[in-house]
């Protein structure tokens, strides 16, 4: 509909490294977060893609993670908490050429934004959304989100978690996202570790790939409010090498059963080809129009 | 005007009496006449009592009209309800099966057995409508060839499996009038066509048509009475055009997903009633801060919360001024009338893509839903403005380019995803010109002027309010939006009695165009501002903005404005002070 991505053939085509999707302005993470290793292996699964900076938009909503665009040499929208996702899906929409990818934290896609994630999961529209969870709200200083563990506060490395669960830790269940989204209906659902880097640019590459919505839940430690590196890096173990990622029931399974077992697997969960939404858009013009485009002139003619 | 009827149509919700008024006002419209519909009905889908009123003229008809001429009542409970808005002399057509009827001072009361003919003579209950409809025209004094032609012409003429049906309905309305020797005296004279193409639909497919020649090929949308329409009638047009149209899971999701498209370059839009304006202020916010285009339909309806769904108001527009946090100046404007419903589309696109911002229209349900004859838009004529965007030749890197440069307009160049290798981020934080986050006081400062300064000439673009009448007035009247129409009728109605009124019709809201109605409220001794809604909102506005004392006249029924009603409100004023 609008105009389509442009490549110019005057250029001579150029390899690119992933310096090119470093944006001049330096993060404002805290050290050693790990929203540092999510940003690298994203830029490195679009250089390894050799996008052109112009073909990308980074769409965000609020919180740590929301910053993310910020880094990025590439077009990008920072729109309001909870969000990202409707923005990113007029985006893809309204211009199918370019390469979307929405990112967020857990609060910003599972508290305030949850509403929109199954339906952007239905309509299958051809994005990818990274969430980095780090169970906790790190922009305000500490507060239990929809992922931290019911109970939290009486851990020691949680700093500040009991400014608002100061008597029995957080009383709210803790949200299994990747089972919500298997649940939903995802074609593509993936977790990863930020300290694994190579792993996780092959995924968030592979769901870059994919046709439909595809998820990467990027298990994201807030050094600052939460510290969870080292429990997480003694849970993180790869799923079997004989996983079967076409079974949908398997894998939401597999997301109750090692939250017990107090594991993490990474890697593809589940992955299947469906229709995506463009693709069904484009039987709705084929049906519409029949053999051309209607002008604006001929619709007012149903007024007559 | 030779011509001037009342008609009202009133039965159970859901049998279809309003079928019987569109069909009516299509079809007179077709024949070159004047028409004007108000609908009046409940929130539910089947039940309760629901009316359509068409009033036709052979000049110009700017309101729903005051007493009725003719009523027709299905059942008791629409005879009782409306039997009293008859005027003196007035027709009232009842069922005798489903109505006893006493003496009714001097109206003109005919039974018509509607539903008795239907089953014992028609034997199709679905063609009841048309029997009621060849009741009308037959004492309207349309011929029988007419009637018919304009019952093929109708929605009833493209079901073929009821045509034959429906055409003996409309033989058995003939003949049941001439049998029982009904003469009203009425002739209308719709072989009178006005030359000029018309168009006959609704303030909703009047804003979707004029969207689409602006060239929206994005929409997204949450049902809603009284704007789902909207979105109704872009499912069905905006994919032959090649757009997108989505129904998302929310109003927030709708008006962030059109920013999101504009982000990209398409002209995008969402069409909602006050509750979904109120879950979209947070999103209206943005695009003000990150000078991304977007037309937002507000079709009001009476609240406040779920309120009215189905009545009209003109009450969200404190809402549309000042629903914001921060300093956010957007543009809202609203249409005056059906036709205008049509150009206000284009004007809205045309300002969102010229200022870079949020344009808020202003319809509401009365406007929305009654149809009314237009002339066909000549759309070679229009003026269709896009975004300002870097010239194509443009080889700056991205290092270089400054989405929010300060230029004397301030306006900036906008490059668009995909096009331009001049990529940013957008971003509702505070920033620089060169979109990177800045919280600076300078940066703060610099951007609130910014964003406020590039609306200031939009008070200068054309068309943006209108005086009427007199120049030296004894009363002078200020409205807004869809009231224009009985505003007018009354002020010409008292002015053809000797006194001097004139009005001033106000379609810019935000930013005020406040000269003219500085130089209005000079030009007269009494100035009355008259709205629809209970608080007096625009005249709360005039005062704060222009430090005056306003009289106002306000309705919050949830009907529309008769030009009756204004017209005794003005003599009121100008008799007794």
């Amino acid at each position: 509909m609008v105009e389509a991505a442009t490549t110019s053939a005057a250029q001579p085509p150029v390899q690119r490294t992933i310096k090119d999707y470093r944006s001049e302005v330096k993060p404002t993470w805290c050290p050693g977060c790990g929203d540092f290793g999510v940003l690298s292996a994203l830029q490195r699964a679009f250089a390894a893609r050799n996008l052109a900076p112009k073909d990308i938009v980074v769409v965000s909503g609020i919180g740590c993670s929301g910053r993310l665009p910020e880094f990025v040499n590439a077009y990008g929208l920072h729109v309001v908490h909870g969000r990202a996702l409707p923005t990113a899906l007029g985006v893809k929409t309204a211009n199918p050429e370019l390469t979307v990818v929405a990112v967020g934290g857990d609060g910003d896609g599972f508290a305030i934004g949850g509403g929109h994630v199954p339906h952007a999961v239905r309509r299958n529209v051809d994005i990818t959304y990274i969430v980095m969870d780090n169970q906790v709200y790190g922009l305000t200083k500490g507060q239990p989100s929809p992922t931290t563990p019911t109970g939290m506060a009486a851990l020691k490395r949680s700093t500040s978690m009991p400014k608002m669960a100061p008597y029995e830790g957080v009383l709210e269940g803790q949200l299994n996202m990747l089972a919500m989204v298997l649940v939903y209906g995802a074609t593509f659902v993936a977790r990863t570790f930020s300290s694994q880097a190579t792993e996780m640019a092959d995924l968030i590459g592979q769901g870059l790939d994919h046709p439909g919505f595809s998820f990467v839940q990027a298990m994201s430690p807030c050094p600052t409010f939460y510290n969870t590196y080292d429990p997480w890096k003694e849970a993180f173990v790869a799923l079997p090498e004989d996983w079967d990622i076409t079974d949908r029931v398997a894998a939401i399974s597999k997301t109750m059963t090692e939250n017990v077992e107090g594991i993490f697997h990474s890697g593809v969960f589940y992955k299947t080809r469906l229709p995506t939404l463009m693709e069904k858009l484009e039987g709705v013009y084929a049906k519409a129009q029949g053999e051309k485009m209607a002008t604006v002139d001929t619709l007012l003619d149903q007024f007559a | 005007m030779t011509v001037d009827l009342t008609i009202r149509i009133a039965g159970e919700n859901g049998e279809g009496v309003l079928t019987v008024g569109d069909v009516l006002a299509e079809a007179l419209a077709r024949s070159g006449l004047h028409i004007y519909t108000f609908k009046n009905l409940p929130a539910e889908i089947k039940g309760g009592a629901s009316m359509v009123q068409v009033r036709v003229g052979d000049a110009e008809v700017r309101s729903p009209g005051d007493a009725l001429d003719i009523l027709m009542a299905w059942n008791q409970e629409n005879y009782d309800i409306h039997v009293g808005e008859v005027k003196p002399g007035g027709v009232v057509l009842y069922d005798p099966g489903e109505c006893t009827v006493g003496e009714n001072g001097d109206l003109r009361q005919i039974p018509v057995p509607l539903e008795q003919i239907t089953k014992d003579v028609i034997k199709v209950m679905k063609s009841k409508n048309v029997l009621a409809f060849g009741v009308l025209t037959a004492c309207l004094g349309v011929p029988f060839e007419s009637g018919s032609q304009m019952v093929v012409e109708s929605r009833w003429g493209r079901r073929k499996e009821f045509l034959e049906s429906n055409i003996n309905a409309l033989k058995q309305a003939y003949e049941y009038v001439s049998g029982e020797g009904i003469d009203l005296g009425i002739r209308l004279p719709i072989e009178k066509r006005n030359g000029k193409p018309q168009l006959i639909l609704t303030g909703n497919d009047a804003l979707c048509m004029g969207a689409l020649a602006a060239g929206c090929r994005y929409y997204a949308g949450y049902p809603i009475t009284p704007a789902s329409d909207v979105m109704e009638t872009l499912a069905k047009s905006m994919p032959k055009v090649g757009g997108v149209i989505l129904q998302t899971e929310d109003e927030i999701a709708a008006i962030t997903s059109v920013i999101g498209a504009s982000f990209t370059g398409a002209k995008a839009m969402t069409a909602t009633a006050g509750p979904g304006l109120s879950l979209m202020v947070e999103a209206l916010g943005l695009a003000t801060m990150e000078e991304i285009p977007v037309v937002v339909v507000d079709v009001q309806r009476g609240g406040p919360s779920t309120g009215l769904p189905t009545k009209t108001e003109q009450s969200d527009l404190d809402l549309a001024l000042y629903g914001r946090h921060g300093d956010a100046p957007r543009i809202v404007i609203a249409p005056t009338h059906t036709e205008d419903c049509f150009y206000t589309s284009v004007q809205a696109f045309n300002l969102a893509e010229k200022y870079q911002t949020a344009v808020i229209v202003l319809s509401d349900q009365h406007l929305s839903q009654r149809a009314q004859g237009i002339i066909r838009p000549d759309l070679s004529a229009l003026t269709v403005i896009d975004r300002k965007q870097p010239a194509p030749d443009d080889n700056r890197s991205a290092h270089d380019y400054n989405r929010y440069e300060m230029t004397e307009d301030f306006i900036s160049p906008m490059s668009l995803p995909g096009k331009h290798a001049l990529n940013y981020v957008a971003t509702g934080l505070e920033h620089d010109e060169h979109a990177h986050i800045d919280y600076s006081p300078d940066a703060h400062v610099r951007m609130t002027h910014k964003r406020a300064r590039k609306l200031e000439a939009v008070v200068r673009e054309p068309d943006m309010v209108t005086r009427f009448g007199d120049e030296n007035p004894e009363m002078g009247l200020i409205g807004w939006g869809s009231s224009q129409g009985p505003i007018l009728e009354a002020m010409e109605r008292v002015r053809k009695k000797g006194r001097r009124v004139s009005a001033l019709i106000f379609k810019l809201l935000s930013p005020l165009p406040e000269e003219e109605a500085r130089a209005f409220i000079a030009s007269t001794p009494i100035v009355s501002v008259v709205e629809l809604n209970a608080s007096g909102q625009f005249a709360n506005y005039l005062q704060s903005r222009l430090c005056v004392s306003l009289r106002r006249f306000n309705k919050y029924t949830g009907l529309p404005f008769k030009a009756g009603e204004i017209e005794q409100y003005i003599e009121g004023v100008l008799n007794h002070g």
